[in-house]
């Protein structure tokens, strides 16, 4: 052991330094008077803490250093999440032939929407869900999309043009029934410029 | 518009709905911090790197399942801990040479103290941390886990995590003394 504190305990109190590392865990709750009342006790505590917070800084400061990942590192992540696309459920679409069947993946529709969204100026599209009927050709569908805007936009206004974009993108591409669409502006976001630190890229 | 400039919860929920464009933005915004992170707990870059990978594989498999998607970046490390963990146990298991590790005789307490600033100081006095110590100081103060989780984690019962994380304190503090 580096520090023997006796039987006596850190500053007389009896308590060692386990004992001090398990209060500073248990957030100091039940309070030990012995301990809050002991300058030895609440020096090592401040020590301990500041440990702790040091080592936090440790890994920022790694994470500085090696701001950038690997490229060859991230491509085989990618192609390893790109091959377990999930692709959610087959939606049906008429086949010219009737001895063939055609279906478009759920996922594919969601990228639809999503980009039909995005394509309006200072929305970023985040949840998109599809009820109803959708594994009915031509079944009643309600889609739900939560946005988020670029803030001092008129808010109302671009909600608007989300639905109209994902109505029209659906009806061209698809041949889903659309119930409703749902926009919930669920969040507001700045705009990065290029130029500013961080990790806008 | 930029997905750069979406906060986490929205490209969560992208990454959950299958997006992995804004999967990539997620990874390229924690990444650095997550393979910090697992070079520390692990102590060794290429183990972190294979930690992490998996992790993030797992991670954009079970985005789905996350309840609060603004929460995204401590579940990734809970995920990262998971798999970095898991791969301390087996090299365990297939390295019976283990204490050898802890006992590395590079540099002594008076190098340490020469280091050029106090974050280098503590970085040569945690790698001479026995591994078992190392880990469960980075998982509590770093990873932010219980005794409880941190036992589990590294097969281990609470009182011996408890033991492992007094006996890193008191050698951390006591060799940082000069740094206070």
């Amino acid at each position: 052991m580096t520090m023997d504190a006796g039987s006596a305990g850190i500053g007389e109190t009896g308590f060692t330094l386990d004992d001090l590392s398990d209060y500073l865990d248990r957030g100091r709750t039940p309070a030990i008077a012995a301990i809050d009342n002991s300058p030895e006790c609440q020096a090592m505590l401040a020590s301990m803490e500041r440990m702790g917070s040091l080592t936090r800084d440790l890994v920022a400061q790694d994470q500085r250093e090696h701001p950038m990942l690997e490229e060859g590192w991230l491509g085989g992540l990618l192609e390893s999440i790109s091959r377990e696309v999930r692709a959610g459920r087959d939606i049906p679409l008429t086949a010219p032939d009737p001895r063939a069947s055609l279906s478009v993946t759920e996922g594919a529709i969601r990228e639809l929407i999503r980009s039909a969204g995005d394509s309006v100026d200072g929305v970023l599209v985040g949840s998109c869900t599809l009820e109803g009927d959708v594994d009915v050709v031509g079944g009643l569908v309600t889609v739900d999309l939560a946005i988020s805007v670029v803030l001092q936009t008129p808010v109302l206004e671009l909600a608007e043009q989300v639905r109209q974009r994902v109505y029209t993108r659906l009806l061209a591409h698809t041949e889903l029934s659309i119930g409703t669409i749902d926009v919930t502006v669920s969040d507001v976001h700045i705009v990065t410029r290029p130029a500013a630190d961080g990790d806008a890229s | 518009m930029s997905l750069a400039s979406a906060g986490d919860a929205l490209l969560a929920q992208r990454s959950a709905d299958g997006d992995a464009v804004a999967f990539e933005v997620l990874v390229r915004r924690h990444g650095p911090f997550l393979r910090a992170y697992a070079i520390r707990l692990t102590g060794s870059a290429a183990d972190a790197d294979d930690a992490v990978q998996e992790a993030l594989i797992t991670a954009w498999n079970q985005l789905h399942t996350l309840e609060d998607p603004s929460r995204v970046r401590s579940w990734l490390v809970s995920v990262v801990s998971r798999k970095a963990t898991d791969q301390i146990r087996s090299r365990r298991a297939s390295d019976e040479l283990d204490d050898e590790r802890a006992e590395d005789p590079g540099l002594g307490p008076e190098h340490r103290t020469e280091s050029s600033s106090r974050l280098d100081a503590l970085s040569a006095v945690l790698a001479h941390l026995p591994e078992g110590q190392r880990q469960c100081w980075v998982l509590k103060e770093v990873g932010g886990f219980s005794y409880e989780e941190i036992g589990e984690r590294l097969g281990m019962s609470v009182v011996t995590v408890r033991g492992k994380l007094a006996r890193a304190r008191a050698t951390v503090v006591k060799d940082m003394e000069a740094w206070r």
